[in-house]
């Protein structure tokens, strides 16, 4: 079995050697990063190694910011997404003529480049000295007041950021829901109309539990993902998202590294990592809430 | 509803309601979807000039145009930002799945000392978000010199320890006979891989092909930092430049003819092949 | 399986700590400090990197190609490649980020203060003073196959605005200054008369009047539903100059901050006033003055004198097509002041700097194609190109350059009225002008003055007060303001955790709490 042993190292080289290089090495790198006090890229000196970066950066409002902006976009958006998700794809699933129609129109924004659409939505929600703008058109027409909506008030930026990541993450969620709703055994819904049992019961009592692992993996992904946002940010408010009040935790540890106040790896590695301490934190609970709910 | 006495015409129409609500769920639904590439599409042909003297935006355009077409792509170099993105997107996908495939042939069917170990180790960076290591890459791809150079877009993402782990799974449902069947063959490692195991796992592995080159088209982060030359420019960055500095000044219709130009290939291939897609998305998937 | 995960995760958690012992800091890449090779072979190859800035104008882009083709023959072995932005603020992420990486180019358009932030690294610059005096090389040196012009050609202040700690870093290359574009007919119409020097009581009381609507919402002055009678196009400049007016505090040389005092909050009350009324706004949050002003939906559009061949209705350049341009006479002043008999102006405009390299010959390769931008030929040429002056002398008295300011008057692109009139208003106060104190995050300080106009604007557009205080410290921070001037170098004491910090951590922590219990909870479970 010598040759045998030898053999699977060699398959799995290219693999080891791209992750030892793009993920393990970066990895060490933000750490060692992380606590050199006040590191910058222009003098290349730091202070001394401690805890300063972290102290720093968990002082910085613009970080607080961003940290209170990101879980807004992760608590509205991940449930919501997800009922919604489900709501339509229960819908679909009660329509099977048409299905496949509605199924590709709303699987569509999946496949489009994320910061084209975001420059569509930042043009209809504008509103500039020519023009109000098509939304505050219909607000108009329905007797309300224009709002700037990229450039005002901060609940009207976060309703914009937090349409458009529901207009973005809807897609997967209804086509995976929509699939799982499918692979429901009939013969329990046949059961359940005989003994006369209410659709809303029927939901509960059966559909649920039977879809549930695939609502947690897409509220486990969905946490996952909306932590992490950043580029729709950028499509809709630009990559100055400081002055505009949406930064997110990417978005601080990019501008720390490239933006205008940027050239600290040091401060960007300390929040880098926070966000992974939170992340990280998250996923475990999901992750243990799942397993027990799946063992009862 | 009363069961006891049964009115048929009554049932019937409740179910013609019902229907109908959830049409018009859908279809409400449907438009807000739809609305934004309506919008796109119906901005790049309106007239410059008259888009900008409208005060409140039109639904509509009497007199449509194609000169923002033709000024995005003078404009802005959008053809070559395209070839570069086409480009990319073959390479990054092509050396992944060579890379996965191996990677997960070799946990699914190869026995090796330490290979829990490796394995675990694997998952655990499944856990570590993108964003955590490009400072790093940044610097590594700089000192090997591949700044503005398709190697440096291309090598810190031809691995994916996702679709590594999902391959592998797949890979074990294949029964052991076969392997043991092409062993007594003498059939080699390498080409029960490539004739008996790609075959079988083919849908999985069109899975992957479609979600990699999905996130190939829009990535925006990396690319964005590792090229300043506009000659290795992808279209996200592209995007990022006409909005910030192309047409001179806010030119939107031919900033939205550019959108669109862009949008349309994912769009016709994923037209084309929805079924599949769709099909493989919801077997395999997860986004980035 | 989660747990095997977790104590993965763990196990490498302490590999981690264990590299981070062995790891070595992150060291700065610095190399020999620059002396001036005595034996430089003009004749030997090179190929250096120049990192040019141009205004969306594309004679400018041609310009810098015709003076490296003309470089280039006369010193074939040089081969010189640009790279063009049109963004002094994105040339400095960029150099910074390739600082870290060695990647530096060679020759390079900034501002001086963006030069003081580069210079924090070791021998990352080039001080220029000994290659100037050069006798073979140096200035108007007698081995260089162009003329430059010799050191007491050069105007004397522009050399000073490139000093650092008294040693010159740079080379002046174009300066320009801001100007004030005005739709006379609109101040006419208003029943006003425009001064030969504005001042900010004047143009705050025209705008004001400006903003007068008719019964039905359109403005009186031009019948249409937009009107914003004053842009400010650089907030930045907008608040040191007044400053600088006022004679209040911005900064000291040594870089300690005290931009934020009561003089700059007067200023930024007075400006919330009038954006209260709709008198004024900035860039950044409408757009283009040049387009307003051509759209005869503004009266007042400052920006730089490097615009002027936007403003107007003649303007050889615009965005806006035909029937929206509306037919005005456009006069040109200087800037708004506070005391007319002290007339104050920004001095601004790209200064080219030369990059260290490992080979003393590339550097002095660099330095030869850096001074041939200081030749007449470019010098005159670029100039023409917007309202920005020649830095030298030599070029300002050259009979061509005269020939070219004596098309008063003439209506073409090349003479354009209004660009001339603002080269003009420059070359006659060029000892007016001043620069504000260079060194390492004068960049971010300039930036938080902008930042800090622009937040007081959004604000009040939004219908919020403002309270200066709150602003000044987000501001600081955003722009890592402590880090600076006496600070530099050091750490800023930080005080207790905002409140936000400690949900936070306390979140977390508890989260974790929460967790080890729930574990420790299970385990004992299954034993049972």
């Amino acid at each position: 079995m010598k040759i045998g042993r030898y053999k699977a190292w060699i398959y799995l080289l290219p693999a080891i050697v791209f992750l030892a290089l793009f993920m393990v090495y970066p990895l060490i790198d933000v750490f060692v990063y992380s606590f050199e006090e006040g590191y910058n890229s222009a003098s290349g000196t730091s202070y001394g190694t401690g805890f300063y970066n972290y102290s720093y950066v968990l002082h910085d409002p613009y970080f607080l910011q961003a940290v209170k902006n990101t879980f807004i976009i992760v608590i509205i958006t991940v449930p919501l997404s997800t009922a919604i998700a489900l709501m339509i794809a229960l819908a679909l699933s009660s329509i099977p003529k048409v299905k496949e129609l509605y199924q590709t129109i709303f699987f569509l924004p999946y496949v489009t480049n994320t910061l084209a659409v975001g420059l569509v939505f930042m043009i209809m929600f504008k509103k500039t000295p020519y023009s109000d703008g098509l939304i505050n058109g219909v607000i108009k027409l329905f007797g309300g007041s224009s709002i700037d909506f990229i450039d005002g008030p901060y609940w009207a930026k976060m309703f914009v950021m937090c349409f458009y990541t529901l207009w973005i993450v809807m897609p997967f969620k209804i086509l995976i829901l929509t699939s799982a709703l499918a692979s429901v055994d009939d013969t329990y819904y046949k059961a359940a109309r005989i003994d006369g049992t209410s659709r809303f019961r029927t939901f509960t009592a059966i559909t649920l539990p039977m879809i549930s692992p695939m609502i947690f993996y897409l509220v486990i992904t969905g946490f996952i993902g909306a932590f992490k946002a950043y580029s729709d940010e950028v499509a809709i408010f630009g990559t100055d998202l400081n002055s505009a009040g949406m930064n997110t935790i990417v978005g601080y540890v990019y501008d720390k590294l490239y933006g205008d106040g940027g050239g600290y790896p040091s401060f960007a590695s300390a929040a880098a990592l926070i966000l992974f301490m939170i992340v990280f934190t998250i996923t475990c609970i999901n992750l243990l809430i799942s397993r027990k709910s799946s063992n009862v | 509803m009363d069961k006891s006495t049964p009115n048929l015409s009554a049932y019937k129409t409740g179910v013609i309601i019902r229907r109908t609500l959830l049409y018009i769920f859908l279809t409400i639904c449907a438009v807000v979807v739809l609305f934004p590439f309506y919008w796109m599409i119906l901005t790049s042909v309106k007239d410059y000039a008259r888009y900008n003297s409208e005060y409140v935006p039109k639904l509509f355009t009497s007199s449509p145009t194609f000169d923002n077409y033709v000024s995005a792509f003078r404009e802005v170099d959008l053809a070559r930002y395209f070839m570069n993105t086409i480009i990319f997107t073959l390479i990054t996908t092509g050396l992944m799945m060579i890379v996965i495939v191996l990677a997960a042939f070799a946990f699914a069917r190869l026995e090796f000392k330490g290979k829990t170990l490796v394995f675990t180790l694997f998952l655990s960076l499944m856990m570590i978000p993108n964003e955590l290591v490009i400072i790093t890459n940044f610097v590594t791809i700089t000192n090997w010199d591949m700044r503005n150079t398709f190697a440096g877009l291309i090598l810190p993402s031809v691995t994916s320890v996702f679709y590594i782990y999902l391959l592998k799974e797949n890979f074990e449902q294949i029964p052991d006979d076969l392997y043991k069947a092409a062993k007594v063959d003498g059939t080699s490692d390498l080409g029960y891989l490539t004739k008996v195991m790609i075959p079988i796992c083919s849908p999985t592995i069109i899975t992957i092909l479609i979600l990699k080159v999905i996130e190939c088209w829009n990535s925006y982060v990396w690319p964005r930092l590792i090229t300043d030359d506009p000659d290795y420019f992808l279209v996200s960055n592209g995007i990022q430049e006409i909005r910030e500095n192309g047409f001179g000044r806010e030119n939107i219709p031919a900033m939205m003819a550019a959108v669109v130009v862009i949008s349309v290939p994912l769009i016709v291939v994923f037209i084309i092949f929805h079924r599949k897609i769709m099909e493989g998305v919801s077997r395999g998937g997860t986004k980035g | 399986m989660i747990r095997k995960r977790i104590t993965a995760v763990a196990a490498s958690l302490s590999l981690l700590a264990v590299s981070l012992m062995m790891t070595a800091c992150h060291g700065a890449n610095s190399s020999d400090k620059f002396e001036v090779p005595e034996d430089f072979d003009p004749d030997k190859s090179y190929s250096i990197t120049f990192w040019a800035k141009n205004d969306t104008n594309k004679t400018q882009t041609t310009i810098y190609q015709n003076a490296i083709d003309s470089f280039e023959a006369l010193y074939p072995n040089i081969d010189v490649n640009i790279r063009l932005y049109t963004d002094y603020g994105k040339i400095y992420n960029d150099v910074i980020t390739n600082i870290s990486t060695d990647t530096t180019p060679n020759v390079c358009i900034t501002y001086p203060d963006h030069i003081a932030t580069y210079m924090t690294g070791e021998n990352v610059v080039v001080p220029l003073d000994d290659l100037i005096a050069d006798p073979e090389y140096g200035l108007g040196g007698d081995c260089l196959r162009f003329d430059s012009p010799a050191p007491d050609q050069m105007v004397a202040k522009y050399m000073d605005e490139c000093k650092i700690n008294g040693e010159q870093y740079a080379l002046p290359f174009m300066r320009s200054t801001e100007a004030c574009y005005i739709n006379k007919t609109y101040v006419e119409a208003l029943g006003y008369t425009l001064p030969d020097v504005l001042t900010w009581d004047f143009i705050w009381e025209v705008s004001d009047a400006a903003t007068a609507k008719n019964p039905d919402g359109t403005y009186v002055l031009n019948g249409g539903n937009t009107m914003i009678p004053f842009i400010y196009k650089s907030t930045d400049n907008m608040m040191i100059t007044c400053l600088k007016q006022l004679g209040a505090d911005y900064s000291t040389a040594e870089g300690d901050i005290l931009l934020f005092n009561d003089d700059t909050t007067e200023v930024l009350q007075t400006i919330a006033t009038h954006v209260d009324n709709g008198a004024f706004s900035t860039f950044k949050i409408t757009g283009y003055p040049a387009n307003f002003l051509n759209a005869g939906q503004c009266v007042f559009a400052i920006d730089s004198t490097a615009g002027s061949t936007w403003m107007g209705y003649y303007a050889p350049l615009s965005d806006l097509h035909g029937n929206d341009l509306v037919e005005f006479e456009t006069a040109v002043r200087m800037i708004p002041q506070y005391d007319p008999d002290n007339i104050q102006m920004i001095s601004q405009g790209p200064s080219v700097c030369i990059f260290n390299k490992s080979d003393p010959g590339e550097v002095m390769a660099s330095w030869l194609f850096a001074q041939y931008l200081l030749t007449n030929e470019v010098q005159i040429a670029y100039s023409e190109t917007e309202g920005y002056i020649p830095v030298s002398h030599m070029a300002q008295e050259d009979p061509e350059y005269q020939d070219y300011l004596s098309h008063y008057g003439e209506i073409s692109n090349k003479y354009y009225d209004v660009k001339l009139q603002v080269t003009r208003m420059l070359l006659d106060n060029i000892d007016n002008t001043f620069v504000t104190p260079v060194f390492n995050g004068s960049t971010s300080l300039r930036d938080s003055a902008g930042a800090i106009v622009e937040n007081t604007v959004k604000s009040i557009r939004r219908g919020q007060s403002v309270d200066y205080e709150d602003m000044y410290d987000d501001v600081s921070a955003q722009y890592n303001l402590n880090q600076l001037g006496g600070n530099f170098g050091k750490k800023a004491s930080l005080g207790p955790l905002p409140k936000e910090a400690r949900i936070l951590l306390g979140t977390l922590g508890t989260a974790w709490v929460l967790i080890a219990a729930y574990f420790c909870y299970t385990k004992v479970k299954e034993r049972k």
